[in-house]
């Protein structure tokens, strides 16, 4: 049981302001912070981002998964958290930390891309998963809202 | 001399040993500290009292592990968003305090309350398990409301306690007027509790009136409080500080018992209604008093009628289920009252038989269309299902014959008989029965 593999799914909405340059730079930020600690305690997963959203998948074990969340809760960097998911896995989908830019916006992908091109986000190995294709969707409804 | 465990000791006693966070009695001593600064240098200080909403019902279908480990996490979540200059404390069970200083108040305060009702109201990962609990929290500023710690910490609590009753998830500042409407509801508390010592309280009883024969076949019991300083206090003014402060129970005991010794004495045997609060519907001890009150007046059950509101049945289908089905074994019957004004579920219809539909005045007065339908409606309802339906408020006779042609059964209201005294109650019936 110990070395059960829990997996959580969150989606939250980004309350960072600032010009778009901030965001990618805060974005930058946030990204490196979680590669560094989350390795430290066995913690993978996917964040997937755009300019009014954030989706993560934190993978590994329970406690540690629960105080990377705890973490994530007390930033105020985004807000309205809906946890979607908090169950074991059989494995892991995830080996490593890989982020990515889901979103439509064609300035965004340019800025982002520089930020996310080495993480090893694979939006087509996501597809498939109900979970995931739920995080792309309410991912894209929520870079119009941000938009409009 | 290696001193670094007395400091630790030191350090230990002032900390909460759960959370690390202050304890009552240091955050209590710092407060007195920060004041005496404050009236020094002037500065305004914020006093914030949180409450956390819904934590019981973590702790009881959880366990106190899981409770535990769910107060720890609130307390670094409250721990995160303090700076150096607030002083953070869990005051007891699921209560925490914050002493804010060095703020521009009530911005400063009033910024930090927003936030921490957001913070603690998001979800928590305990145990595996998902949590999700909320946060009220009341607000005292000193110099303004006062410089003393123990009134600044009660109007903090007052404030609070108005969080809480509009509605929980969000924060009040104190106002003047909460100490008045604090003192008033203590007073009449006093007063209730007074009341039934000094047998203030009285039951009037209004007829029931059966439309074909218009006999009377029943009474409803009515509660009257008649005090000394306030005169004739309406069941609207008081039974819901009742209900709140539990002392619904031993009054509607009182109730049961008066109104089947009454009723036991009657020439005629007719039925005798008694209204049930939610609250006692809820309680454990339900059975037991109208088993006792029927023992020892002798009263058949069949006469006595306990009349519920939808209130009482939103909750915990399977327990009201078989609170009712017990009364039931025991004889009594069951009227579902002021029937339409609530949630009016038809599915309780049909899980439960009851023996009555009382429908609401509010549906009997109203003379429009759709007040029409409902009550032919309603009617109709009870005749499909075999219960009894009986209209209440009835007071012209206009009423009394749309009534009649809309098919109700009983009839109660001003036209056909007010509430009156027990002696009242006695005579009418002997009269009738005279005939």
């Amino acid at each position: 049981m110990a070395n059960d593999v829990y997996r959580l799914v969150y989606y939250s909405r980004n309350r960072m302001t600032g010009t778009p340059d901030d965001l990618a730079a805060s974005i930058a930020t946030i990204l490196n912070t979680s590669q560094a600690n989350n390795g430290k305690v066995g913690v993978t997963g996917a964040l997937m981002f755009n300019s009014g959203f954030f989706g993560q998948v934190l993978e590994g074990p329970q406690a540690a998964v629960e105080s990377v969340f705890e973490r994530i809760q007390q930033d105020d960097r985004h807000g309205e958290v809906s946890l979607l998911a908090f169950e074991t896995a059989p494995t892991r989908s995830f080996e490593g930390w890989s982020m990515g830019f889901v979103g439509a916006s064609v300035p965004d992908a340019a800025r982002y891309g520089a930020i996310v091109q080495d993480s090893g986000f694979d939006p087509t190995r996501m597809s498939g998963n109900a979970l995931f294709e739920t995080l792309h969707h309410l991912a894209l409804d929520d870079e119009k809202l941000a938009a409009a | 001399m290696d001193v670094s465990r007395y400091v630790h000791d030191a350090e230990r006693a002032t900390r909460d040993a759960l959370t690390g966070l202050f304890n009552r009695a240091s955050f209590h001593q710092l407060l007195r500290e920060k004041l005496v600064v404050a009236q020094r240098t002037g500065e305004a200080l914020a006093v914030l009292c949180i409450d956390l909403d819904r934590f019981k019902s973590v702790n009881d279908t959880l366990g106190h592990p899981v409770g535990d480990g769910l107060l720890a996490k609130v307390g670094e979540r409250l721990r995160s968003m303090s700076r150096e200059t607030d002083f953070v404390a869990r005051l007891g069970g699921d209560e925490f305090g914050i002493l804010q200083t060095g703020g521009d108040q009530p911005l400063a305060a009033q910024a930090m309350a927003t936030r921490l009702v957001d913070l603690i109201g998001r979800t928590y990962v305990v145990d595996g398990h998902m949590l999700n609990i909320g946060a009220s929290v009341g607000i005292a500023l000193a110099p303004g409301d006062s410089s003393n710690p123990e009134v600044l910490l009660k109007r903090a609590d007052l404030a609070l306690y108005k969080a809480k009753v509009d509605g929980r998830g969000t924060f009040r500042f104190f106002e003047g007027e909460m100490d008045a409407r604090m003192q008033a509801r203590r007073a009449m508390e006093i007063n209730i509790r007074k009341a039934m010592a000094l047998k203030e309280l009285e039951l009037v009883y209004q007829p029931q009136v059966h439309l074909e024969t218009n006999a009377v076949v029943g009474f409803e019991a009515l509660l009257r409080w008649n005090n000394a300083e306030r005169g004739v206090v309406s069941p609207a003014d008081f039974i819901p500080l009742a209900e709140e402060i539990g002392l619904i129970v031993p009054i509607g005991d009182w109730v049961l018992r008066t109104a089947c010794h009454e009723a036991a004495s009657w020439s005629q045997p007719v039925s005798i209604a008694v209204n049930l609060s939610p609250v006692q519907f809820r309680n454990a001890k339900l059975i037991e008093s109208v088993v006792s009150a029927l023992a020892s007046s002798g009263l058949d059950p069949g006469r006595l009628e306990l009349e519920i509101t939808e209130g009482a049945l939103l909750e915990n289908t399977e327990r009201v289920l078989s609170v009712l089905n017990a009364l039931r074994a025991i004889g009594v019957r069951i009227s579902m009252d002021d029937f339409g004004t609530g949630y009016s579920s038809l599915s309780y219809l049909q899980k439960f038989p009851f023996d009555k539909i009382k429908i609401d005045q509010s549906f009997v007065r109203g003379n429009t269309d759709d007040s029409n339908a409902i009550v032919r409606a309603v009617a109709g309802l009870g005749a499909s299902l075999g219960i009894r339906t009986t209209a209440e408020g009835v007071e012209t006779v206009e009423q009394l014959n749309r009534i009649r042609a809309q098919g109700c059964h009983e009839v109660q209201g001003y036209f056909t008989g007010r509430p009156m005294a027990a002696t009242a109650a006695a005579s009418l019936l002997n009269a009738t029965s005279s005939h």
